[in-house]
């Protein structure tokens, strides 16, 4: 009893991996990419989905996955066209089957009419009518429409059969089967000739498919490596069952008339065999035999067939199914884990599911934080190694520095497995952008660029609150209605463009729309009033910008009248410091706001510039820096209002002497200080004093939150080698203090 | 050293009923001496220097590391508007949770382990704002008078405002 709770753990852990590949999968089809992959992807989650639930007997989830899976199918081949209304109604319909899968979880009730609509709105389709037929909206039709007379309609596809062998999907609804029928194993090899005279095996596959039930497998196993293979080469064979229960050998040889003598046929009936494999496809075979080396074609309509077998095993005939299995194929049992790894089909999916693993984060979380202090420890033993030392134990300093190598590979293999694409918060944002387009009146298209850049785990999990923001703030604010927009001459919809990309050692997240750009006018003077700003105070159009992301500067009173939803850009600020990035914005009045989050890599660990000021180690991001200058070299000057500016290549740069910022006393000589350039967000750049400059390495963040509290111009503390801690310098917040300081 | 110090506490006959009692960790600042609850006591150390931090005030002494963790360190001296410690070798840090938090108080020294009756504890007299803000109370032992830290009174306002 406990296996088959853990089978069914894994199975809901399961589910909701494949609901979340639905509806990533669907973000890219709404997006426009409407390949046959994505709606093959959608339809094996799905598909699994079901055959798991009938495993375990959910019996609301598999007849309503089954009819989603019926209409999906009809999407797949082309007999439904993937509108925008059908669209909706998948994305609905995915969100019922999450609710499916939930009550299944919990062992709740949905009541039996739950998702009734959407059924019926499946079998209108299917059958051929337009969508919204029935009156109701894809999104969610009135309950009173519907009702009772369309659920059972499911079933009356059969009598087309002739023309679409789908239907032998409903053996699934109307179980058990009854029919009694022929089944055939056929082997099917082409020679060359048989391609050289033009025929085409899906031809022939699909005459096939006109006598019954067909299910194909090609067998690759002979394709040879790529530079050994031949153009005209012939390395594909098949292997197709049919069940028909009119079919004969006879008429099953007619199929291959054409071809009699350019290929290797033979056919077999199986006696007893009665349990047919359930819905092979046009698309499918299609799929099968038009790219020789397909990988994930022959494992699909097998996979469907051993789980056709799983779920009927128990009621029908058990001796019948090791007689359709292949040796290799594991039997059907309980194991919906196992299963279902194979179910997904094909030798690369296969290959995939033996080499993850699911592993506890907070096992992962462990191995981070000890490499973390290894890396310490590690450098601190190198750091202890002086001259003396070095001369007498030359092991110890050779051991010390594979010690030092392997360490380094250690964190980056365990880095490398917090690593996450940032698709998984993206995926969230399509479905974001579509409710707030609905609410607003807007037209909304949201654009994603580099989903696959990947990001430490816990800063993915940091993003998606800010990325909510700022798309909300977009939503709300960016985009102007449809009419606004006609006015401007800009085009109606309006466009959102996330995007994502790695640069030196961080990640940069970008939002940006095409809408109004920030009222500049109308900050400055909510700013006034609130007095985050002095009233005569003038500033710049970026430091305009940037008032957006101060505290107590909510949505609410800025920019746009639309208020009182979610909270204000601060909140984006802040989430985004506290996991040692920066946000920038830019915006152009009347074309748009871009704002940009860059983020570290890795939260774990940090390379740094060690520097020195007054008695204290302060530590400097090495990402952020530029170049360090010799003072005695620099050009400093003074700018208009007197403040000290540093003139680099042409460019007037505002200087933070640390020392005086952080009340420091060092003593040193100006010429013997050194500047540490370093670039703030969005390529502005602060030059910082500093007394000394000590050297480069890693160090762990650590927080100095955890146990005080948060201070301006320090973005948190580290342990150096010799066990001190430093201070990590926070370029940004040195920059933002100062403007905040003239303000005061 | 904790324990001798309960078990002398106890056969000295102090009878203190056990429910209603209380154990102070007691330390020492120049002439007076102050408590803290025992179980808050996480950690003694001598005093081994701390990263001054900036913007802060003149009593937050800075941070330690504390087997990994950053911990920041309060002058009770100069909490007490007395004037910045000069600590040395046998100047002594009091780790304690407040809360969710670890800190350290320097302190002169740490002399005893006192079992005190909480009947004994009384009020803060009003008049230095000072200790009335600082102290939860103050109690006596033994003809000593011993004012009992409130802690988060201690740590808090430690940032620089502007």
């Amino acid at each position: 009893m406990s296996d088959l709770d853990d089978f069914k753990a894994t199975f809901f852990d399961e589910c909701s991996e494949l609901l979340g590949e639905l509806e990533e999968q669907f973000a890219a089809i709404e997006a426009g990419d409407r390949t046959a992959n994505r709606l093959n992807a959608v339809f094996r989650a799905v598909h699994s989905i079901k055959g798991g639930g009938g495993a375990f007997g959910f019996v609301e989830m598999v007849a309503f996955a089954h009819a989603y899976e019926t209409l999906l199918d009809h999407v797949r081949d082309g007999r439904i066209e993937l509108s925008d209304p059908v669209t909706v109604l998948c994305i609905r319909a995915n969100d019922l089957l999450a609710d499916f899968v939930k009550a299944a979880r919990t062992g709740a009730s949905l009541g039996p009419g739950y998702g009734a609509d959407e059924r019926a709105q499946f079998d209108a389709l299917t059958r051929g009518e337009p969508i919204g037929s029935h009156g109701g909206d894809a999104g969610g039709a009135p309950m009173d429409e519907f009702d009772i007379d369309f659920v059972p309609v499911m079933v009356d596809l059969a009598p087309s059969a002739a023309a679409a062998p789908a239907p032998a999907e409903d053996s699934f609804a109307n179980l058990p089967l009854t029919a009694e029928r022929g089944h055939w194993e056929i082997h099917f090899a082409p020679h060359s000739e048989l391609y050289s005279r033009a025929n085409d095996p899906l031809l022939l596959f699909r005459e096939l498919g006109n006598l019954g039930e067909l299910t194909v497998t090609a067998k690759l196993g002979e394709i040879p490596p790529l530079a050994d293979f031949e153009p005209y080469g012939i390395y594909c064979s098949w292997e197709l069952t049919l069940v028909s229960p009119t079919a004969t050998a006879a008429s099953i040889a007619e199929v291959f008339e054409f071809v009699e003598g350019n290929c290797d046929l033979s056919i077999a009936l199986l006696a007893g065999a009665n349990n047919p494999p359930a819905e092979p496809t046009l698309d499918e075979l299609a799929a099968l035999v038009m790219p020789p080396v397909a990988d994930d074609g022959p494992g699909l309509s097998f996979a469907d067939l051993a789980e056709t077998l799983k779920t009927e095993a128990p009621v029908r005939a058990p001796a019948a199914a090791p007689i359709l299995l292949r040796p290799a194929e594991p039997a059907p049992m309980s194991a919906a884990e196992e299963s279902d790894a194979d179910r997904r089909g094909g030798e690369a999916d296969r290959r995939t599911a033996v080499q993850s693993i699911r592993v506890d984060l907070d096992k992962v979380d462990r191995v981070v934080n000890m490499v973390g202090e290894l890396v310490i420890t590690q450098s601190m033993l190198t750091q202890q190694m002086d001259d003396t030392l070095r001369a007498r134990y030359q092991e110890l300093v050779r051991g010390l520095e594979v010690l030092a190598q392997t360490t380094r590979g250690l964190q980056d293999a365990v880095m490398a497995i917090r690593a996450q694409p940032v698709k998984s918060v993206f995926s969230r944002m399509p479905r974001l952008v579509r409710d707030l387009a609905q609410k607003t009146g807007k037209k909304i298209k949201l654009e994603t660029i580099g989903e696959a850049t990947e990001i430490d785990k816990t800063v993915i999990e940091q993003l998606s609150d800010p990325l909510t923001h700022m798309i909300r703030n977009s939503c709300d604010h960016g985009i102007e209605t449809p009419e606004a927009r006609r006015a401007l001459g800009k085009p109606e919809i309006g466009t959102i463009r996330l995007s994502a990309e790695q640069a030196g050692g961080n990640i940069l997240i970008a939002v940006e729309d095409d809408g109004g750009g920030i009222n500049r006018d109308r900050v400055l003077q909510v700013a006034r009033d609130r007095l985050v700003i002095g009233p005569d105070q003038q500033l710049t159009e970026e430091q305009i910008d940037n008032l957006i992301f101060a505290p107590g500067f909510s949505t609410a009173t800025e920019v746009s009248d639309i208020s009182g939803r979610g909270v204000g850009m601060d909140v984006v600020l802040s989430n985004i410091k506290k996991i040692g990035g920066s946000v920038h914005v830019r915006s152009r009045t009347g074309q748009g706001t871009r704002m940009t989050l860059r983020l570290p890599l890795t939260l774990a660990v940090l390379d740094v510039m060690l520097v020195r000021v007054g008695p204290s180690p302060y530590v400097v991001p090495l990402s952020s820096i530029v170049e360090t200058i010799q003072c005695s070299r620099a050009d400093f000057g003074r700018a208009p209002s007197g403040a000290k500016v540093l003139r680099v290549r042409g460019e007037y740069v505002q200087v933070v002497d640390l020392a005086e910022r952080f009340e420091l006393t060092g003593g040193a000589e100006l010429a013997n200080r050194f500047v540490v350039l370093c670039e703030a967000e969005g390529g502005t750049k602060v030059a910082l004093v500093v007394d000394d400059i000590i050297g480069q390495q890693q160090v762990v963040i650590k927080s100095l939150e955890e146990n005080f509290e948060s201070i301006d111009g320090i973005a948190g503390g580290t342990i150096l080698g010799d066990g001190n801690v430093a201070l990590i310098v926070d370029v940004q917040g040195l920059k933002a203090q100062k403007l905040h300081k003239n303000a005061a | 050293m904790d324990s001798l110090a309960y078990k002398d506490d106890m056969s000295n006959g102090s009878q203190v009923n056990v429910q209603n009692s209380l154990q102070l960790i007691a330390f020492s600042i120049g002439e007076q001496t102050y408590g803290v609850e025992i179980t808050t006591v996480r950690e003694i150390r001598a005093w081994n220097g701390a990263t001054p931090l900036p913007n802060t005030r003149e009593y937050v002494r800075g941070v330690i590391n504390l087997r990994g963790t950053i911990v920041p360190i309060f002058d009770l001296r100069a909490r007490f508007g007395e004037g910045q410690t000069s600590p040395t070798k046998n100047h002594v840090v009091v780790v304690m949770s407040v809360g969710e938090k670890w800190v350290g108080i320097l302190v002169d020294a740490v002399s005893d382990i006192l079992t005190v009756s909480k009947d004994d504890i009384h009020a803060v007299p009003e008049g230095n704002t000072m200790d009335t803000e600082l102290l939860n109370g103050i109690v006596t032992h033994e003809s000593r008078m011993v004012g009992l830290i409130d802690l988060h009174a201690v740590v808090s306002g430690a940032k620089m405002d502007g």
